[in-house]
């Protein structure tokens, strides 16, 4: 029986531009969960950061830059790139392999200095075929809106709903970059980004240091009273052509199994009081509570409409306002199971939802139209 | 130690100038070379570690989404580890540690570069930030050229004596690589070849450098069950170290080099190996650089600091020496960045099962592999043994 990993500490940068520079921002949020946690760099046993060359104002090797001003001079480290989750789930490994008790897992992504974000997942397209079209992610998500509308007979106001709700809960968030009290028609007038994808549709291009503390048992015992015991994890990559997926039936189904295999969650429905999803696309929450089994295929809009997935419903998403509010492109999957941890302490402020939470679901996403899935099920 | 890990198969591409196929297909190849080793399908994989060096290399970015189908990765669990050179070791780590949790029982490390495909020392250039370090501290030569005369200064090593170490280091391994089947740069030398030839950044010479080089390595971690019901020769994990330290180059005092001298320490420690010249059978040393070499044979305590030249020059580290060092001729001759610490882990693994070929070292029970990167700043070990 592998051993049980706690986050006793988490900490997080607002997502609008900083006037701190990179390594005052590590710094600063580091010391931030270490001061939270009662604990010294000296007692860290391992760091395991997240970070992508791509995202990193044009330096190479990430981690190399940022190494000592996240307290890991002199220890064993590691880095993971693309998805923070991806470092969420290494560090638990750590912990569970009983070489380490204390391990902080920061994500660093200062989105000020990167260029547009479709200049950057651009990259992503292999040079030869994809890239000379332009293949970028937006474009990809909205290939893969086209198709969802079309299948289920889902409408751009539908979409735009998801939108509304999240912009309108950031408005309670203090770490939000873009946030506001709209109507589904702003949010359809707000300019294309790529047909049918409307501007606050996309997600926004934001800054974002998220760290977080794991500790064994043991340790937890020793640093909180409300330790959030990590219940399960997974990830799951699909293949790389979009011609050779489906869209609409992608891997986050099989990393949700994983996830809910390890955490004995046999209906998430019933069994999750709230979740937060990455949708840097909107219409994408719909299809990605579909695939965590929140509701049938294509009930996804129905089940917003229906109130359900609202701040005060019987299962929230996003009440952070999601990705579409804070898009710190790396860090926005561990950031999700910071504002999950603070949801299970009851320490979210004016985002709480209105309900007990006892066990929570934080999940990440990155490359085109999902091809990569994280899930994590955090509880009590 | 958590559970028990072993590595119970690899697989190497032919390492080279690989215009014959393309990058997707290169990764391919190491892949399916390990399952083949293995005797097991992808479909018993559990999870795939995958990583390389930085996008700017071959100008692709997140590559675990490119490899996918090459790492028979799709609708498989997957982690993405990248530690600039020590990349390889590292994504060993992760492999050994996702098997040691208890959370897999079969792991597959994947580690991939093609650099003829992008300008090497143009990328590397770009991990010294952009404000101070990178106007004087372009690509990686300049970094070791002054890590080397720091080293050289501290213990007053005599540079005819400097020269003729670094040209006996440079002639051995090549002629080794001869013996690798997988290895790149094979070319006889001789001595005057290595002390004449044209100088790169003093004192280093064309010769004392690794090439660049197109290759895929791939190698697959078991639990004890796992490796046991596979019924192969496995190699066991021992110990793993890894250290880092500060970024800006002249924070850090790179002759007496704390990351690899603890990084090694603590891998010792989880292995039980107080004198590693006596008790390791043989080292695969991450060597892009001959003086670089010397250095860490130092830190890695095989010998007294300013000591290595003189035991380099008596054949201590060679292959019929006490300690062979990079038998595979390392990466002196063989250097695709991204997979150059799994090759280190692969031939480490190799040797302490009998399967290294023409360049075994007999009778090798426990190996040590290594990998460095960042600005001389990262250092990563992994032990390997024979035995549980």
């Amino acid at each position: 029986m592998p051993k049980r990993v706690a986050i006793v500490s988490v900490a997080q940068s607002a997502g609008a531009e900083s006037k701190d520079n990179f390594y005052d921002q590590a710094y600063w949020i580091t010391k931030e969960v270490l001061d939270k946690a009662g604990v010294r760099k000296d007692d860290l046993g391992t760091v395991i950061s997240a970070s992508s060359d791509i995202f990193h104002g044009g330096i190479s090797c990430a981690n190399a830059y940022y190494w000592e001003a996240t307290g890991a001079f002199l220890k064993n480290g590691s880095r993971q790139d693309g998805e923070s989750l991806f470092a969420l789930f290494y560090g638990a490994l750590r912990i569970m392999s009983g070489h380490y008790d204390l391990v902080l897992v920061i994500s660093v992504c200062k989105g000020s200095e990167n260029p547009d974000l479709d200049s950057c997942t651009l990259m992503y397209a292999d040079p030869f075929y994809q890239r000379n079209v332009g293949l970028t992610e937006t474009m990809a998500a909205a290939l893969q809106m086209k198709m969802y509308m079309k299948k289920y007979g889902v409408t751009r106001e539908q979409c735009a709903a998801v939108a509304v709700k999240n912009l309108g809960n950031a408005v309670r968030n203090p770490y939000a970059h873009r946030k506001g009290r709209y109507a589904v028609e702003d949010i359809l007038n707000s300019g294309i980004t790529s047909d049918p994808l409307t501007v606050l549709e996309t997600a926004p291009k934001s800054e974002g240091m998220v760290a977080m503390l794991l500790a064994s048992e043991e340790k937890a015992k020793s640093l909180t009273d409300k330790p959030v015991w990590i219940k399960g994890f997974g990830s799951s990559l699909d293949s790389y052509n979009l011609g050779d997926r489906d869209l609409l039936s992608g891997q986050l189904k099989n990393a949700a199994s994983r996830a809910y295999k390890m955490a004995r969650i046999q209906d998430p429905h019933r069994q999750i009081d709230m979740a937060e999803i990455s949708e840097p696309y909107a219409f994408q929450e719909l299809l990605w509570c579909e695939d965590l089994g929140f509701c049938r295929p294509g009930d996804g809009a129905g089940m917003l409409e229906s109130g359900i997935t609202q701040r005060d419903g019987a299962l929230p998403v996003n009440p952070s306002g999601g990705v579409l509010a804070n898009n710190p492109y790396v860090s926005r999957g561990l950031q999700r199971a910071a504002e999950a941890v603070l949801q299970i302490r009851g320490e979210a402020g004016e985002r709480q939802v209105n309900k007990k939470v006892r066990t929570a679901l934080a999940h990440g996403t990155h490359g085109f139209a999902g091809q990569c899935h994280a899930v994590v099920i955090l509880g009590r | 130690m958590g559970r028990p890990v072993a590595i119970v198969g690899t697989g190497q591409t032919r390492h080279g100038r690989r215009m014959d196929v393309c990058y997707p297909e290169l990764v391919r190849e190491a892949v399916m070379a390990a399952f083949a080793d293995t005797g097991i399908d992808p479909e018993d994989i559990d999870g795939v570690v995958s990583g390389t060096m930085p996008s700017m290399m071959e100008g692709v970015a997140l590559t675990h989404f490119y490899f996918a189908d090459a790492m028979q990765a799709a609708g498989k669990p997957i982690l993405k580890t990248e530690t600039c050179g020590s990349t390889g070791v590292s994504i060993a780590h992760t492999a050994y540690y996702w098997v040691a949790s208890g959370m897999a029982d079969l792991v597959l490390a994947v580690g991939h570069e093609k650099m003829n495909e992008g300008d090497s020392q143009a990328t590397m250039t770009t991990v010294a930030e952009p404000f101070y370090q990178r106007f004087f501290i372009a690509g990686a030569p300049g970094v070791f050229s002054m890590q080397s005369q720091m080293w050289t200064d501290r213990y007053g090593i005599a540079e005819e004596k400097l020269r003729d170490a670094a040209a006996y280091i440079s002639v051995t391994h090549h002629d080794s690589a001869f013996d690798n089947p997988y290895a790149h740069i094979k070319i006889k030398v001789t001595m005057d070849d290595v002390k004449n030839a044209r100088i790169i950044t003093y004192p280093v010479r064309l010769l004392d450098v690794c090439p660049n080089s197109d290759g895929a390595c791939a190698v697959i971690f078991a639990s004890e069950k796992m490796a046991k019901k596979l019924g192969r020769k496995p190699a066991w994990v021992k110990g793993v170290g890894y250290r880092g330290e500060e970024y800006y180059f002249g924070d850090s005092d790179k002759a007496v080099w704390q990351s690899a001298i603890e990084a090694a320490k603590q891998a010792y420690d989880q292995a039980g190996i107080r004198n590693p010249r006596k008790e390791l059978d043989v080292a695969e040393v991450y060597n892009p650089f001959t003086y670089q070499e010397m250095l860490f044979y130092e830190c890695f305590g095989f010998c007294g600091f300013g000591e290595a030249p003189d035991l380099v020059l008596k054949g201590v580290f060679g292959r019929n020496g006490e300690l062979p060092c990079d038998p595979s001729g390392g990466t002196l001759c063989t250097n695709p960045i991204g997979a150059t610490g799994l090759i280190r882990t692969a031939e480490a693994a190799m040797q302490v099962t009998g399967k290294a070929g023409d360049h075994q070292i007999p009778g090798a029970r426990t190996a040590l592999a290594h990998a460095m990167g960042g600005v001389d700043q990262f250092n990563g070990i992994i032990i390997l043994g024979s035995e549980l």
